[in-house]
This record gives structure tokens, C-alpha cells and sequence, in this order.
């Protein structure tokens, strides 16, 4: 096999933080490379040097044996190599066939003349989709195949999937693979960054593993299992003791009734959805993105605007309730950690003492309308020793910690107000293995202490691991219930998506 | 004294500032005098006074383009009251008043109907100045009338030997600095300016919070007016027509305040102000036109902007390294 694009002794720092130190990778022609490991691992900085969006520090790039710099990520793409990100970088208010020839377009480009030939480019991709929809009209799956077919119209020869399967249904996965597979027949290499080990396995010719920015092994894929790639990933076999079976330890019993919810509806995301939540447990909710659980949570705690509100009640302890903003909600002691901490977790220019200082004052521990630097002082001892939050200095900005240390910022911003019930939606995205392990323990101890907890995850083995209760959330409504250690796998990804 | 890595834009400008201070000690004469700095604070503290508003205002991730027409149309219906026989107190009070209503006014459509903060106070700003010269005075430029001979100190004044403007500018600064930092208050502006999602979730009353950050505004802009007309006897409210409200966010923006809100403080608005000062002063001894002058302002803010982009890059990756 001939080596189409190389990768030799890479490095690339981030503030003299190295993220890829010297990384030497290998890409054959028409191969399937996948590329693990765990969150931060430097999988998607490696990508990124090759598709030329970050230039590495030092080491080189060779393209056909030859050394090429690559200026940007159109150049990359001029040079052959294609990117497709987790989050699609398709223009969202162009229709279908604008995107594929967004680059290229010459002064003029006529829209029937650009609809005729997509229509033609799609059908011979085998994609069904309609070439003058809007982008923003798709879904996740249709999203992607016109990413591939832009990267396959620009004779790319070697395409990078960042996660491409995490938004995908079972089916549209399906769908997926053998698209890769007519890729490869046709010639074209591509990298492929997966989570998920078994469609590693599956689709895979070679696998390269690292660790911690640094290379681990490249092999054959057939020599290897699971168990060799899990322990290749972290240095250790970890990932039993992370996500050991539920059935291990007995389900926690229900205390009293904190939540109920019944028929709640909201948009569209939310459709006459009931349920209820007890203290002193962990109650799971599972289901794929899309499914309305994140919205759910939301109108729980008044974070949604009311003009999608469409009725419904939501009890908490026997009394109703009904939050327009989050603040009262906050009062009553409902509290919800959030899925995207950038967005909506942290203040970026505060240190970690300011932001759950903020939150403190926000809670309403104080009835002071005075700062009390004492008190920040302290409240900030107290939570970065509880939840071994690991700071430089005391100063140092949010934003300039890891996920996993953000993370634990947003969850003590949230204790910190003394919640009854907690909404974890994705507690552990975006997070290091040893901090995934830290924040479980915590959401372990909480539930202990005889707090409601709710978590809200896509990651069936963090929902199994954690939960007392499951329930599967499917089209805005929760279908299924399922007590911890009485379910596996399969069952509830049944529910999920059947 | 500090690495590059420390080289914020407030250092520079001060750095700037300190290095024209030198240069015009050096090369005019009668700049390095006590008289001349204190005539050079003077002449920038209505300015300095303005871009503590306006910091507060942007360190909430909004702007106040109504901010001058407020200042003006308070201050000029003050004057006329009181030449019209209202008593001193009442006119004051009553001039009050209406800035924090105005104030509360353009929150309000911030804060609840949502109108963009750049919008709702443009529109504002032409409603006040027009609202005010159709129904509240009848000329342009009311002057001071006699009555109100005994608030002249405000402006005129002085208090061992430094003017009365100059210690107001101190008064506010030091006031604006305790609010951001010792006011619960304080730093939940700062928080919704650093991340107004994050706010909401947080539990942080965003809306009350919005609202009263544009009547603090229109309150310190009511001060400001005072100085103003005590200190030339008079107020001229096409002033709210001219660019001075864009000198006000040249101040706040040249001393380090990002208009993305959530960064930098009382310390930035001086160090602005000052730079702004030393300039004019020099340029006046020097007998620089005025457009030149603005021309030089303008390249001056370009630069510090151009050397805080180079030293302290914001692109993707800085942003994203979060997720390597």
C-alpha cells in the first residue's frame, strides 16, 4: 500500500501547553484509519494539523512523500483533504446545492444551472436528499451527507470524520458505514475519530490509539478487541471500574416525591410528558439527542421562555409551580447544571472563587447587598477541596482550566446554592477519565445524602452505571421506566429509538 | 517590569500616555506645570466623568448612545426651570428624576421588550434631545440664571487648590470602582456582561439588573451635566447632535474596556481619559487644528486596538482551548 499522507514527529502547544507531542501517524491509500482515545487525548488536534485549520509547532507534514505546508483549511482541500466536523460547518440559511458549491463559485452561478448538476452529483452519491432544501431544514444525518458529498465534489482524496456517528440514528449509522465503504472502494482514505469502539472495530482497516497528546500503537484492526484498545486508551484498565455493571450494588429505595410532572408540552420538543422524581436516588434519564430531555429539564427549572409553553403541570413537593425565569426556581431549590458549560456554565473572565461566589450571591445565602471578600475566600476553600477543583493559582480565569476542572466549577456554582433536586444534563462531556470518575462519585454522594438527583445522559453506560430508576425519553415523552440493574444495553436503546 | 504576556491594552495606553507626558514635558514649555495638569484633568473630567457610565454600561455588554442627550436635556431643563422661577432644589431634583426615568425607560426595552442595546438607545437619544427641545426649553443654549449662582462651585470652584470638576471625576471613579467591586449589584453586571446565558441560569435577576444599570448610567450622566453647566455658565444641548458621545466610548474602549462586555474596570476608563487628555493639552499648546486633532485621536485608538490584537490574540484557537 502506498502512503498518501504522513504525519512525522508533530508537535503543536497551546500556550506552551503541549496538546499532540511528537506524534508520528501514517495514512494508506484507500485505508479506514480510525483514530481513539479519551476526551483531550489530541485526536482532534491531529486532524486539524492535517486538514491545515491549526499549523503544529513543530514537525512536519508530508502529502505523497512530498513535505507541504498547508496555509489554511481551504488549502487543505485544494490539496485534497477534506474535514467533517461534529458540529457541520455547513451554512445554514443556503439551500442544499448553494453549499456544495460554496468555494468554487465563479462570479455568477446561475441556481438552476447549480441545481441540475447537484441533483445529478447527489443521485450518484446515492444521498436522498433534495438538492434545494435548506440546510437548516435537514436532520443530523442528512446534515453529514452533504458535508461528504461537498468533500467527494472537491476530489478529495483523503476525508477526516470528527465523531461523524454521535448525532446519527441506528439507521442513518447504517447508512453511514456503507457510504464509507463505497469511499474507500473508490479510492479515497479516510480518518475517522470515534467514541464509540465497536463501530472502530467494525469499519476500521488500522487503528492508532493515544494518550495524553502523546502516540500509543498503530496495529491491524483485527489485532485488536476491545479490551486492548480500552487499555491502550488510558494506561490501565480503567474502564471497568469507571463503568462497572450497575447490578453491582443494590438500586437506592425512592424516598419521598420531590417532582411530578404531568403532560407537559412545549414546543415541539416537549410532548405531554409525565414523570416523576424522588429524593434520596439517581434518576436516569436516557435518550438520544433530539429527544426533548434537555427541554424538559428546562421548563422544570424556568430556563425556557414561556411563549413555547403549552401546558401541563409541574409539582414540586405536592405545591404547583410554574417558572418564567430561573431565578425562583433557583429560591425553591431546583436546580440545573448544564449540558453546554461554555454557553451557559461559567463566567470566563472570573476566577473560580468569583463564579461560585456570583452563584452564592445569586442563591440567595446572603442577605447582604454587600461583597464580603471573606466569605468569597471561604466559599471558594470549601468547594475547590470538596470537589478537588485543581487551579494554578487562585487567580487564573475559568476558561484557562481543563473540561473536567470547568466542569466541577459548574457543579459547585450549582451546590453551592443548596439544591433539592439536581438536573445533571451531561454531567461528564468534555471530560477527563480521572474527573468523570470524580464527578460520578459526587453525583453518588449526593444521592446519599438524600438529595433528588436527575441525570441526564446519552452515554447508556454512565446512565447505567449511575442510575437507581431509567427512563427512556423518546419524541418529547418519557416511554419507558426501568429500575437500575434490571435493564441492560439493548433494551433501553430499544426503547429509545423504537 | 512585567512580561509581554502581562502587556495589556490599559498598560500600553498608560505606557502611551507616560511616554507622551515625557515627550511634552521635554518639548513644550508650560505643559510640566502644576497649573497646566490640573487645567489638563480639568479639561477631560466632564469626558472621564461620562466613561465610568458608559464603562458600567459596557462592562454589562450594552452601550448608552443616549447618554449625552440625557446629560444635556436634564441638565438645560434644570437651568430653565429655574430661571422660570422653579425653586433651585426642585429643579435639581426634578432634572433627576428625569434621568433616571429616561434611564429606566431605555432599560425597560433593553431588559424586557429586548430591542438591541445599540438601537434602543440611538432611538432614545434623538427621541430625549428632540422630546426635551420641543416641549421642556425653548432654545438651544439655556445660559445659568441667577438663581443658581449658588451651585456654580460645582463647576467653577476649587478645594485646596484642586478644581471641583476634578475631585467630582475622582468622587465618581472611586464610587464606580466600591459598586463594581463591593455591590452585589456590581458584579452581577459584570457577570451578564461576561456571559448573559450563564447569568440567567445562575439565578442572576438579569432584567432588574439591565434596567438599572442604564438608570446608574443616566444618574452619573446627570452629574456630569452639572459640571458641565456650572462650568461654562450655560448648556447647549446640540451638544446631544455632535460626536461627543463617540469621544465617550473612544475613552472607554481606548483604556482596555472590551465592548464584548464582562472586562475591565474604573482603572481603564482613567488611564483612557488621561491619555485623551494629555493629547488634546498638547496639541492645544502646540496649536494643532481641531480636525487634525480628531484625526490623531481616531489613529490613537486604532493603534491601541492594533497592538491589543497583536499582543493578546482572540482567534478560534485561544477561544476553543478548552477542547483540545
Amino acid at each position: 500500500m502506498k502512503t498518501i499522507l504522513e504525519l512525522r514527529h508533530a508537535t503543536k502547544e497551546y500556550r506552551g501547553v503541549p496538546a499532540v507531542k511528537d506524534v508520528t501517524f501514517t495514512l494508506e491509500q484507500g485505508e479506514v484509519h480510525a483514530l481513539l482515545g479519551e476526551n483531550g487525548a489530541g485526536k482532534s488536534t491531529l486532524t486539524k494539523m492535517l486538514a491545515g485549520v491549526i499549523a503544529p509547532t513543530a514537525g512536519d507534514i508530508l502529502l505523497d512523500g512530498q513535505a507541504v505546508e498547508l496555509r489554511g483549511p481551504s488549502d487543505a482541500l485544494h490539496k485534497g483533504i477534506a474535514m467533517v466536523y461534529q458540529e457541520t460547518s455547513l451554512v445554514p440559511s443556503l439551500t442544499v446545492a448553494q453549499n456544495l458549491y460554496l468555494g468554487d463559485a465563479r462570479w455568477f452561478n446561475r441556481l438552476r444551472g447549480i441545481y441540475i448538476a447537484a441533483q445529478q452529483f447527489l443521485q450518484s452519491l446515492n444521498f436522498p436528499v433534495d438538492p434545494t432544501a435548506l440546510v437548516s431544514s435537514l436532520g443530523a444525518g442528512q446534515k453529514q451527507m452533504v458535508e461528504i458529498a461537498r468533500a467527494v465534489h472537491h476530489k478529495a482524496r483523503v476525508i477526516i470524520f470528527d465523531e461523524p456517528t454521535g448525532t446519527l440514528t441506528p439507521e442513518e449509522k447504517h447508512h453511514f458505514f456503507a457510504l464509507v465503504k463505497r469511499l474507500q472502494a473508490r479510492g479515497v482514505s479516510i480518518i475517522f475519530i470515534s467514541h464509540a469502539l465497536e463501530e472502530a472495530l467494525q469499519i476500521s482497516d488500522r487503528i492508532t490509539i493515544l494518550r495524553d497528546g502523546e502516540y500509543v500503537v498503530t496495529d491491524r484492526t483485527e489485532n485488536f478487541d476491545r479490551d486492548r484498545i480500552v487499555r491502550a486508551m488510558v494506561g490501565r484498565t480503567l474502564s471497568d471500574e469507571l463503568y462497572g455493571r450497575a447490578d453491582q450494588r443494590r438500586a437506592r429505595p425512592a424516598g419521598r416525591k420531590v417532582l411530578s410532572v404531568q403532560n407537559l408540552s412545549m414546543g415541539t420538543m416537549v410532548r405531554n410528558n409525565t414523570f416523576s422524581v424522588f429524593a434520596g436516588q439517581i434518576t436516569g434519564i436516557f435518550g438520544l439527542i433530539g429527544s426533548g430531555r434537555t427541554e424538559t429539564a428546562k421548563v422544570i427549572a424556568g430556563i425556557m421562555k414561556r411563549d413555547f409553553f403549552h401546558g401541563g403541570q409541574i409539582r414540586l413537593e405536592d405545591r404547583p409551580v410554574r417558572y418564567r425565569v430561573p431565578r425562583p426556581a433557583i429560591r425553591d431549590g431546583i436546580i440545573y447544571v448544564t449540558e453546554d458549560r461554555k454557553l451557559e456554565g461559567f463566567f470566563e473572565t472570573m476566577s473560580v472563587a468569583e463564579n461560585i461566589y456570583v452563584a452564592a450571591m445569586a442563591g440567595g445565602q446572603s442577605r447582604s447587598s454587600m461583597v464580603s471578600m471573606s466569605e468569597m475566600r471561604q466559599l471558594a476553600e470549601t468547594w475547590t477541596k470538596a470537589l478537588n477543583i485543581r487551579v494554578i493559582n487562585s487567580d487564573a480565569r475559568v476558561v484557562e482550566l481543563s473540561g473536567g476542572n470547568q466542569q466541577k466549577v459548574v457543579v459547585g456554582k450549582a451546590l453551592v446554592q443548596k439544591p433539592k433536586l439536581i438536573i445533571f444534563d451531561e454531567p461528564t462531556r468534555g471530560v477527563d477519565v480521572g474527573a468523570i470518575a470524580e464527578i460520578h462519585q459526587l453525583i453518588n454522594r449526593l444521592a446519599d445524602d438524600g438529595m433528588a438527583v436527575v441525570v441526564i445522559s446519552s452515554y447508556l453506560p454512565e446512565i447505567l452505571h449511575l442510575s437507581d430508576r431509567i427512563l427512556v425519553s423518546r419524541q418529547g415523552r418519557i416511554v419507558e421506566e426501568f429500575t437500575g440493574g434490571q435493564a441492560d444495553e439493548e433494551t433501553i436503546m430499544y426503547a429509545a429509538v423504537h | 517590569m512585567f512580561g509581554v504576556a502581562n502587556l495589556t491594552q490599559e498598560r500600553i495606553v498608560l505606557a502611551l500616555a507616560l511616554g507622551l507626558t515625557t515627550v511634552f514635558s521635554i518639548a513644550l514649555p508650560g505643559f510640566l506645570t502644576a497649573e497646566n495638569l490640573l487645567s489638563l484633568v480639568r479639561s477631560v473630567s466632564v469626558l472621564g466623568i461620562l466613561g465610568i457610565a458608559m464603562a458600567l454600561v459596557v462592562i454589562g455588554r450594552g452601550i448608552d448612545l443616549s447618554l449625552v442627550a440625557v446629560m444635556a436635556v436634564s441638565l438645560a431643563w434644570t437651568l430653565h426651570m429655574v430661571a422660570t422661577g422653579v425653586p433651585l432644589a426642585v429643579a435639581l431634583a426634578l432634572g433627576l428624576a428625569f434621568c433616571l426615568l429616561a434611564g429606566i425607560i431605555t432599560g425597560f426595552l433593553i431588559a424586557y421588550v429586548e430591542i438591541p442595546a445599540i438601537f434602543a438607545t440611538l432611538a432614545m437619544g434623538t427621541f430625549i434631545y428632540g422630546f426635551g427641545r420641543y416641549f421642556l426649553i425653548t432654545l438651544d443654549v439655556v445660559y445659568l440664571p441667577d438663581a443658581a449662582r449658588s451651585i456654580v462651585w460645582i463647576g467653577s470652584g476649587s478645594f485646596l487648590g484642586i478644581p471641583v470638576p476634578v475631585l467630582v471625576f475622582g468622587g465618581v471613579c472611586l464610587l464606580g470602582a466600591l459598586f463594581l467591586r463591593y455591590v452585589k449589584a456590581g458584579r452581577y453586571v459584570r457577570a451578564i456582561g461576561d456571559n448573559l446565558l450563564a447569568a440567567r441560569i445562575t439565578g442572576i435577576p438579569v432584567r432588574p439588573i439591565i434596567v438599572m444599570q442604564y438608570a446608574l448610567s443616566g444618574l452619573i450622566g446627570f452629574v456630569a451635566g452639572l459640571v458641565t453647566a456650572t462650568s461654562v455658565a450655560s448648556m447647549n444641548i446640540r451638544v446631544a447632535n455632535s460626536t461627543f458621545v463617540y469621544d465617550v466610548i473612544l475613552v472607554v474602549v481606548l483604556g482596555g474596556i472590551g465592548l464584548s462586555g464582562g472586562k475591565g474596570g474604573v482603572r481603564n476608563v482613567i488611564v483612557g481619559t488621561l491619555l485623551i487628555g494629555v493629547l488634546i493639552n498638547g496639541m492645544t499648546i502646540m496649536d494643532v487644528q481641531y480636525t487634525v486633532q480628531n484625526v490623531i485621536k481616531s489613529l490613537i485608538l486604532l493603534a491601541a486596538i492594533v497592538a491589543d490584537t497583536i499582543i493578546n490574540p482572540r482567534d478560534e484557537q485561544t477561544a476553543q482551548q478548552g477542547d483540545i
